[in-house]
């Protein structure tokens, strides 16, 4: 699957190239309005990352073009401004979601795969790892075949994981996840660690392995490694 | 004391004291004519004896009307010159003043002593009368000098009390310059120029500063969207050690920090510059009690015990700065009670109250609203928490107050 990372920040769209990039998605880059439009005229991509504030244009008017051509490319609007008004613009004008700067990868990369998937939505919007495989619509759990029963959170945590599989994901972009802005940092990682605990021994009691490593009081990594 | 409460004070004392040395003065020589007038009427009356004497060799017969006596008798001294007195009525029956006239003439070589008195009761009258009449002029003129006075000083300073209404009105940021009316009096002209030059300037260094805190936030977005990517990307590396992996861990909260510190700042910009204009009508228990929710797992974990007692009401808010100033009020009471500690929310028709069992005590409600305050020992705080409640309920029209009673302290919003 194709992904155009469009940021005129090389430093910023280097390390989403360098995250993304995978056995999974297949990552382009450009850096300024002309090399995109140039890029979407003339290939078709399961995800464009797209910056608003591009030199030589909106990023409003690529996806104004976009939607000339019939495109059905996702877009993820990414914006230093957090306004309501951008937001609104940007999600009226057929973005299908939006971030704003500075976020975390593993958020990125969780909101590239939801669109991806609601993009390449087939009748069942089923999601597999292994013996794990979740119903997105239903938002149920399944562990080889036996229905399991998580809260609302470890539903929100296992989706993240599996959308961030094989990479370190910091705690701090789990609490946002989870919380939002609302709560205090340091309160939230003790929440953090008993949500993936409860997680972690109730898909080992279905009889999945356990995926969850802890990474030096960073972070966590869900692999089968 | 009014400007011209005091400029009629100083004119009515003035007037006052003009006018009494006047009617004092004028009594005087009133009295001094008059009595002038009656001595006069009876110098003539002296003449008509001596010559009545001189005809007759005899006394007249003494006639006494009502207001007017004439005596005589026999004296040993003479009198050389006629003498004057205002005396007390000589029937003294009425009390009454008569003016009396003394003279002494030989009548067949015998001195005799006349007296003629004329009553001075219609002079009395008659000065009595002016003097009232005076007084009443007086009182008269200082009375419709008054009213007039009043009338018109209101009149002239009315452009000068519209100007101050219109400056009281005026808030700085909120893009509505007064407009002041032109007057036909220079100096309010003069007056209204110089605030409008003087609002103008203060405006446009306001803006200046707030477009520059905003673009300045703005622009930190970037960088800091570059350090949290690149530190996304370090971590990725399996070969960090556990010493590595602590610095890194440390530059992610610092950057946690800074994040959030400059989204607060970017938050108050916008309330500032009034983006949340869109107003509804908020079901605000179902709001508290949705956000009560959220918060639940935090309380829990904190052992903190909750009571809350909710009224259905609903309050014209903008709903994002709605859920912003309970989060943030939500926020501020679980942060500042200690673990075990308690908090009650109280919502009723006009006043939302949240409280939490203090650790320390009384806060300082000066610099509990302003930004960057740090209440003790949450360091890990920005401190715009407060402020942003103020600022969102200051936009909103509403009002917040703090209070510290028996071990806690109070938050509350007044609708």
């Amino acid at each position: 699957m194709k992904v155009l990372i469009i940021e005129d920040e090389k430093a910023l769209s280097e390390s989403i190239f360098t995250y993304l990039n995978s056995e999974q998605y297949v990552c382009e880059i450009a850096s300024d309005f002309r090399m995109a439009m140039d890029k979407i005229s003339q290939y078709d991509y399961a995800c464009i990352i797209l910056d608003i504030n591009l030199p030589g244009g909106s990023g409003l008017d690529i996806l104004k073009e976009l939607k000339l051509n019939h495109k059905a490319d996702g877009v993820l609007f990414i914006s230093a401004r957090n306004s309501l008004d951008d937001r609104l613009r940007g999600l009226n004008s057929g973005a299908d979601d939006y971030l704003t700067k500075p976020f975390h990868l593993s958020e990125l990369a969780a909101r590239v795969s939801a669109i991806i998937r609601r993009k390449s939505f087939d009748g069942n919007n089923l999601m597999k790892f292994e013996e794990i495989q979740l119903d997105l619509t239903e938002k149920t759990v399944m562990v080889n075949n036996r229905h399991i029963e998580l809260t609302r959170k470890e539903y929100d945590l296992l989706l993240y994981f599996i959308s961030n599989k094989n990479k370190v994901i910091n705690k701090g972009a789990i609490a946002e996840h989870l919380w939002g802005d609302n709560m205090d940092m340091a309160d939230s990682y003790d929440f953090i660690y008993t949500h993936i605990k409860n997680l972690r021994k109730k898909l080992i009691q279905a009889g999945a392995r356990d995926y969850v490593k802890s990474v030096y009081g960073m972070g966590y990594k869900f692999t089968v490694r | 004391m009014k400007l011209f409460t005091r400029y009629l004070r100083i004119n009515l004392f003035a007037t006052l004291v003009i006018f009494l040395l006047a009617s004092i003065a004028f009594y005087f020589l009133l009295w001094y004519v008059t009595i002038g007038q009656v001595d006069e009427d009876l110098k003539i009356e002296q003449r008509e004896i001596v010559s009545y004497v001189n005809k007759y060799h005899r006394p007249p017969e003494p006639i006494n009307v009502k207001d007017q006596n004439m005596s005589f008798e026999t004296s040993h001294e003479t009198i050389l010159t006629r003498k004057f007195s205002t005396i007390q009525s000589p029937s003294k029956t009425e009390k009454e003043d008569f003016r009396e006239i003394r003279f002494t003439l030989p009548i067949n070589n015998q001195w005799f002593l006349f007296r003629v008195s004329k009553s001075l009761e219609r002079t009395q009258i008659m000065n009595r009368s002016i003097i009232i009449i005076s007084i009443i002029t007086i009182v008269a003129i200082l009375a419709v000098s008054l009213l007039i006075n009043r009338w018109q000083l209101g009149r002239l300073w009315k452009p000068f009390y519209s100007t101050l209404e219109n400056v009281e009105k005026f808030r700085i940021g909120t893009k509505r310059t007064p407009k002041f009316d032109t007057s036909s009096i220079e100096e309010f002209n003069l007056l209204n120029t110089t605030l409008n030059h003087f609002i103008q300037d203060a405006e446009k260094e306001y803006s200046l500063l707030k477009e520059f805190t905003e673009n300045a936030s703005h622009e930190l977005q970037t960088p800091l969207a570059i350090v949290r990517s690149t530190l996304d990307v370090v971590i990725q590396d399996e070969k960090l050690s556990e010493s590595q992996s602590n610095a890194l861990q440390t530059a992610y909260l610092a950057i946690q920090k800074m994040s959030k510190l400059n989204q607060s700042l970017l938050l108050l910009n916008k309330i500032d510059n009034r983006q949340f204009s869109d107003i509804t009508s908020i079901d605000f228990k179902g709001l508290v009690e949705q956000k009560m929710n959220d918060w639940q797992e935090l309380w829990q974990g904190r052992n903190l015990q909750i009571t809350a007692s909710l009224e259905s009401t609903s309050v014209n808010l903008n709903e994002q700065l709605a859920e912003i100033l309970l989060n943030n009020l939500f926020s501020n009471a679980a942060r500042h009670s200690a673990e075990g500690g308690s908090i009650y929310i109280k919502l009723e028709k006009e006043v939302f109250e949240i409280s939490n069992s203090a650790s320390n005590g009384p806060l300082d409600p000066e610099k509990l609203f302003k930004r960057f305050s740090k209440g003790g020992q949450a360091t890990d705080q920005h401190g715009l928490g407060l402020s942003i409640v103020k600022q969102i309920t200051e936009v909103s029209g509403k009002r917040v107050a703090y209070r510290y009673a028996e071990g806690k302290h109070y938050f509350s919003i007044l609708f």
